[in-house]
């Protein structure tokens, strides 16, 4: 629990840490995308500015692609470059570069491309709505008793939406890449968070023309949250072409409005529920769910969002009879992807509103009725696994205590009495399963690689980046603290493709959890192996042993048993726990919902660093409420977002005071932090607006303009 | 055009379009890479620095707009007392994540510090509500800017 400082705040905050518009080359000329403006459509032909010298520009197209034009991904559906036909608004039709960046633009800018239009769905609910636009895979899990609901069972029908949400990371994505003929090499420096999925998408497009690419991150790598996981790998690309093409170093950073317009974001989804709650015992005791993402134009990662998305969809209770299905929906927007809850958020937002729909529809306060039904020991996911802890309802239990819910419930209701404005106090709860889902860690099969050299510095490889996490603060003091080695001897390196083994993406909650303690178990077999007590007099009286390299690969629990086709299992070894308490301030004649506090508590297991560990829940929790209260990337009649300045970020000004406590902290296992807190505080919201107003909003985000709609809605009921 | 002006109490001169932002001109003519671009329309502070002493977002301010003026970026004021004193503290909390919106947050801290330096909450968001940073929540920024408040009145008093 060591609050040691990071080892790159200092640099960070001076300047010197470099990020990837920070870093120039011999030669380097600037290259950018031109993207499509049809949402779906034949081009026809491309007209460049009149009064440029074409001659002084790298062009490519999708017939310069050396070997294939489709993306490496889990379905291996999207192209680099549209050949005749796009699909969608943002879809690269070329890479462009030229030695003046601001000529490039103004080139750019005014060059126009003709299309003959085709039908096209832009509309989030236009594509939810309609089962034509199913495609690609479906899961189901199937956990139905076959009992016919009790015709005393109360039924509760509702749909609920959420909507697109943009990561927003402060550095806009960026790409160098730099042909090296004489080794057939393409080095490129990547500001992304899976080196490995680059090196793949480079080799893709270069073909056999290319031995190897070799990625290398830059230093900082200004936020991620999911954004760059897989867009990296289209521009990584394009910008290698462009630097074979031309043999220069070839620059590519995005703007923001390109960045926003462009690249991925959180799938919207359409969450139909289903249920019936025995009013006697108040357990809810059947349940359908039928949970739909909008993909945007292609598959790409979205399965694996929607197998997640169904792995989560029931919340956190225990319900006898369950049958859940998952399908994902086209349409011509950019394809939608990784994001910080991936898929595990939408599900939250709809059973977390729907079971305080049950519990105010029985009369009863929210908290007993999910006391009732709350995983137990005993229980089993929807999958079969089991559950063998009661740390989510221990979540639960603490938030409630500590945030002093009930009486301020009571204390609310008397103060609304009298009151046009209104405050109001909401629950939520979550969860997130750590790693890979199911067999997926067995299949990545990661390594990680240490070497100490002859002064017993410690140097450890891994491909995992830091993004601002603090990921390599955090992976090298699991490493020193458990042989009792001094933190400044125990760096980790800058992952380079070709000096760092495989040791997977940093996705999924998985660095920490998987990495960072096969880091301690390696640290501790080191130990044994040599049999020291001390590693600096180790190292010194054994000079001739060192430098020394060592490897190890991780191996997954044979607990995880997991059927990929049935969905039926252990889908994930170990999940962190949350629980959430909101409390809201209703201005009446704005609409407006104020922040006024949030509570959370959470079971992450051993919290290797205390204050990197509340920094990443705080900023977690913050984009999970800011994805209720106004993030929105799509508005009928207006269409999508271009920048910072029409889609609403959380500033300074629009944040509750939040309080965050880990429990359970004395585990031995430290578990998934990445990814629970963005996961269960936007509900608690929405409840919180619901105990306020008595009206119930299907939709996130509670926006005045959407508030305003729904109390009108009312008054007519 | 030929634009003169002081740039971390140095004074330059260059000879550069009057419309370039004055954020481009502090990377590629000086290459002073701390200040950075995010969202490159005013609205994040990443670029932020300080014109004649008061916090301005550079990517909308042109050559034109310095000639004759001072202009301290982060570089500048981390050498500073008041400065040094907040990437102290935020070294300290473990604030700073991704770090991109770091030297904005510095610039800007630094200005409330210096010009009013009072520890209070509300006075503190509201000084920095210009500034975006989506990793953290902000939490540990405000803590950290309480803490080089609460600390500026042991430094010595030329140094405040
Ligand atoms: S880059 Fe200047 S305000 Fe965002
Ligand atoms: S630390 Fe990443 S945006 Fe502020």
């Amino acid at each position: 629990m060591k609050s040691i400082r990071k080892i790159d705040a200092i640099p960070k905050l001076n300047g010197s840490w470099k990020f990837l518009d920070d870093y120039s080359y011999e030669g380097m000329i600037h290259g950018q995308l031109l993207y499509s403006t049809c949402h779906h459509g034949f081009i026809r032909k491309v007209t460049f500015p009149e009064g440029y010298d074409l001659s002084e520009f790298t062009m490519v197209y999708a017939e310069d692609i050396l070997g294939e034009n489709i993306v490496p991904e889990p379905v291996c559906d999207q192209p680099y470059m549209a050949d005749k036909e796009v699909f969608h608004f943002g879809q690269v039709i070329m890479g462009i570069a030229h030695p003046n960046r601001k000529l490039l633009r103004e080139f750019i800018s005014n060059t126009s491309i003709e299309y003959k239009e085709l039908p096209a769905i832009t509309d989030i609910k236009e594509c939810l709505e309609n089962e034509d636009n199913v495609f690609g895979r479906k899961l189901t899990i199937d956990h139905r008793t076959g009992k016919k609901p009790d015709p005393n069972w109360v039924h509760h029908h509702k749909i609920y939406y959420t909507p697109h949400q943009e990561q927003a990371y402060l550095e806009p994505q960026g790409m160098i890449a730099i042909w090296q003929p004489k080794d057939k090499i393409m080095f490129v420096r990547a500001n992304c968070q899976c080196p490995f999925f680059v090196k793949e998408g480079v080799e893709a497009i270069m073909g056999n023309k290319i031995k190897e690419a070799v990625i290398e991150t830059s230093e900082g790598i200004g936020g991620a949250f999911g954004g760059k996981e897989d867009f990296p790998s289209l521009l990584a690309g394009i910008t290698s072409l462009l630097s074979y093409k031309s043999g220069k170093p070839v620059k590519i950073v995005l703007d923001r409005s390109d960045d926003i317009q462009i690249t991925t974001k959180r799938h919207p989804a359409r969450i139909e529920i289903n249920s019936w709650t025995d009013p006697e015992t108040k357990k809810i005791m059947k349940i359908n769910i039928d949970y739909r993402l909008d993909t945007g134009a292609y598959q790409t990662l979205s399965p694996v969002v929607l197998a997640r998305g169904v792995l989560h969809a029931i919340s956190g209770y225990s319900i006898p009879s369950a049958f859940i299905r998952g399908r994902l929906f086209r349409s011509n927007t950019p394809s939608n992807g990784a994001f910080r809850g991936f898929g595990a958020p939408q599900g939250f937002a709809a059973m977390e509103a729907h079971i305080d729909k049950i519990a105010v529809d029985l009369k009863m306060n929210p908290y007993e009725f999910r006391k009732i039904n709350i995983f137990k020991i005993g229980d089993e996911f929807p999958t079969t696994q089991p559950i063998i802890e009661n740390n989510l309802s221990d979540c639960l239990e603490r938030v409630i205590e500590k945030s002093d819910y009930l009486n301020k419930l009571k204390e609310f209701k008397e103060w609304n009495k009298s009151h046009k404005d209104k405050k109001g106090i909401g629950i939520s709860i979550g969860y997130h399963g750590g790693g890979y889902t199911g067999n997926g860690e067995k299949i990545l099969n990661s390594e990680v690689k240490v070497v100490i050299e002859k002064d017993a510095i410690v140097k450890i490889y891994v491909s995992n980046t830091d993004m601002g996490q603090g990921a390599h603060t955090t992976l090298a003091q699991m490493f020193f603290e458990a042989i009792d080695h001094p933190l400044e001897k125990c760096r980790v390196q800058l992952p380079n493709t070709s000096k760092t083994p495989n040791s997977g993406p940093t996705v999924a909650s998985r660095t920490i959890y998987i990495i960072g303690n096969l880091l301690r178990k390696f640290a501790l077999k080191i130990k044994d192996e040599f049999g020291f007590e001390n590693l600096e007099n180790f190292v010194t009286s054994n000079q001739n042993k060192f430098p020394h390299e060592f490897r190890m690969k991780f191996v997954q629990d044979p607990s995880v048993v997991f059927d990929d086709e049935n969905y039926v299992g252990v889908a994930y070894k170990d999940y962190s726990w949350a629980a959430c308490v909101t409390e809201i301030y209703f201005h009446a004649d704005t609409y407006q919902i104020e922040l006024t506090k949030s509570c959370s508590v959470m079971d992450i297991g051993k919290v290797v660093n205390q204050k990197i560990a509340t920094g990443q829940a705080e900023g977690g929790i913050l984009q999970g409420l800011a994805y209720g209260l106004c993030e929105f990337f799509y508005k009928p009649g207006y269409g999508r977002m271009h920048g910072f300045t029409d889609y609403a970020l959380p500033t300074t000004m629009d944040i509750p005071e939040i309080d965050v406590e880990f429990i359970h902290t004395d585990s031995l296992i430290a578990k998934g932090l990445g990814e629970i807190p963005m996961d269960f505080p936007a509900p608690s919201i929405r409840n919180a607006f619901y105990n306020a107003t008595g009206v119930f909003i299907d939709e996130y985000p509670l926006v005045p303009e959407r508030i305003l709609r729904n109390l009108n809605v009312n008054k007519h009921c | 055009m030929n634009i003169n002006f002081t740039l971390n109490k140095k004074s330059v001169t260059i000879d550069v379009d009057p419309m370039k932002r004055l954020l481009d001109i502090l990377r590629e003519d000086f290459r002073l890479l701390g200040t950075k671009e995010s969202c490159g329309e005013g609205e994040c502070g990443a670029c932020t620095v300080l014109l004649d002493g008061k916090p301005v977002t550079s990517c909308l301010v042109n050559a034109v707009h310095i000639d004759g003026k001072e202009v301290m970026t982060s570089e500048g004021i981390a050498k500073e007392p008041i400065g040094k004193l907040l990437i102290d503290c935020f070294d300290e909390t473990n604030a700073v994540q991704c770090g991109f919106c770091f030297p904005g947050f510095l610039v800007t801290s630094y200005h409330y510090v210096k010009t009013d330096g009072e520890k209070n909450l509300n006075k503190i968001k509201k000084a920095l509500s210009g500034n975006i940073c989506r990793c953290t929540g902000y939490q540990k920024i405000f803590e950290s800017v309480m803490l080089a408040c609460e600390r500026k009145p042991l430094m010595n008093a030329n140094e405040r």
